[in-house]
């Protein structure tokens, strides 16, 4: 008995995006491989618990992939890094 | 002789220093999460600037624009409250609790170690946690034994002879006996003062005024309760700790993270062969206070379902964001004897069978072989919060939304 942390069934991973000059991803690089995004389905801005030490600004995309596999990024704006699920 | 150590206003110490304040700031505990808006324990500054105990905050503030209100921290108060006496176990005393920051134990067991009861006084200083402020004192009786402590300085324990008890009680105010406010105050309108005056009248009439529910007053004000202490029993303690990496607002979550840490704490009991009788729940909010509630079940248990609903509705009083979720069982009942039913089951068999083959899959694997997907916080805006991994267990586990 005693104490033991929370673990999230799916943490966010760092991944390599390229973006286009707007911020919009264009392509993921996934598996070694250049997978161009085929369509961007939406985009949301989440900005939270910002009165704590560890605030939260992102800029999330779900975005398609090029065989069709539909993805979630996000760009970390403090940390300047993205991440995926 | 009775050995009292006494840690004053315990929980307004705690939280100033959870709050990193120094004692001598212009401060008071403020209401815990939930509670009438009323003002706790003030510091020495602050009760110079006219604030009590029981002042409502609103009126506090007017008084003293720049008053801070820390928040209460009682998880903090139970756990300096629970090494107080460990403390004075570990010296060998057979400890009766007391509020918060009071213990007291019979000095007699402890004499012929020690060397007398200045021996056993001066080891009891000894023990207490540094840098509290505790004092001792040592008396005939519970009560006079606490006055003791009470003008007792943090260096010099005071050992009140019995000889000398009646005649060092009778100065004190009438309002330090064991009476509900309301009586003491009755007593002071008919001239009685002083626990000397008190002390004065003869049985019947002490009875007459106090009545059977109050009359143990008059008893401690002439020094002669002689109720026996109750040592407590030392708990068969089990604890079980979640952390959150972000503080939790939703009722539903810290309904899911208490049911996940009731659940280890039957099974530790179970395994123990005990049964839990009382559960003790903190959550530790963001911003240095914490929520504590005691849970004393009508039959000890190890039941996780009946756990829960002893205890889940009582996290819709939790007012603030969580930190972390705890809870505490004593695990000193009996084995756990439901009723037997006549006829086999197919659905317990069925667990039983699960819970076996779980345990072994753990045995060989580890504890993260086997872990079940929950619900967390659906409506979360991170993606990753909607959803964590806990420890497999055979029980049904509903979602938060049960």
């Amino acid at each position: 008995m005693g104490a033991r942390p929370l673990r999230y069934l799916s943490p966010p991973r760092p991944v390599r995006v390229v973006a286009g000059p707007t911020g919009v991803p264009c392509a993921v690089l996934a598996d070694g491989r250049r997978r161009a995004v085929v369509a961007v389905r939406d985009e949301w801005l989440v900005q939270d618990r910002w009165w704590t030490d560890q605030p939260v600004d992102r800029h999330f995309f779900e975005i398609v992939l090029e065989p069709g596999r539909v993805v979630t990024v996000y760009r970390d704006t403090r940390a300047d890094a993205w991440f995926g699920y | 002789m009775i050995v009292c150590a006494l840690i004053p206003r315990l929980p307004l110490l705690i939280a100033l220093r959870h709050a990193r304040r120094p004692p001598d700031a212009v401060a008071a505990l403020g209401p815990a999460p939930g509670d009438p808006q009323i003002i706790g324990t003030p510091t020495a500054a602050a009760a110079a600037h006219g604030i009590r105990d029981g002042l409502r905050v609103g009126e506090a503030l007017a008084r003293c624009p720049h008053l801070e209100i820390i928040p209460p921290d009682p998880a903090a108060v139970a756990a300096e409250h629970e090494r107080l006496l460990s403390s004075l176990e570990n010296i060998g005393a057979a400890v009766e609790a007391g509020v918060e920051g009071t213990a007291y134990f019979r000095a007699a067991g402890l004499e012929r170690l020690y060397g007398g009861v200045g021996g056993v006084v001066a080891r009891t200083r000894r023990a207490l946690p540094v840098g509290l402020g505790g004092l001792v004192g040592a008396a005939p009786t519970r009560f006079t034994a606490l006055q003791a402590a009470r003008t007792a300085s943090p260096r010099e324990p005071r050992v009140v002879p019995p000889c000398d008890a009646a005649g060092f009680l009778a100065p004190l105010p009438v309002e330090e006996l064991p009476l509900d406010p309301r009586t003491a105050a009755g007593l002071r309108d008919l001239g009685i003062r002083r626990v000397g005056q008190l002390a004065a009248l003869s049985h019947r009439h002490a009875l007459e005024r106090l009545g059977f529910a109050e009359v143990h007053a008059w008893y401690a004000a002439r020094a002669g309760d002689d109720r026996p202490l109750r040592p407590r029993t030392p708990p068969g303690e089990l604890h079980a700790h979640m952390g959150f990496a972000d503080p939790v607002g939703s009722l539903p979550t810290l309904q899911a993270a208490m049911r996940l840490l009731l659940g280890d704490l039957a099974g530790a009991a179970r395994a123990r062969g005990t049964s839990l009788r009382t559960l003790t729940l903190r959550v530790m909010l963001e911003g240095n206070g914490s929520w504590s509630h005691t849970v004393t079940l009508r039959e000890a248990t190890c039941d996780p379902a009946r756990l829960a609903t002893a205890c889940l509705r009582l996290l819709e009083r939790v007012t603030a964001p969580a930190t972390a979720v705890e809870v505490r069982g004593d695990a000193s009942g009996g084995p756990a004897h439901g009723q037997l039913s006549v006829l086999s089951i197919g659905a317990d068999e069925r667990a039983r069978r699960m819970d076996q083959a779980a345990g072994q899959v753990r045995a060989r694997l580890g504890d993260d072989a086997l872990m079940r997907a929950v619900e967390m916080e659906p409506r979360s805006r991170l993606p990753e919060h909607r959803w964590a991994l806990v420890p497999f267990d055979t029980s049904p586990h509903p979602g938060p939304s049960a």
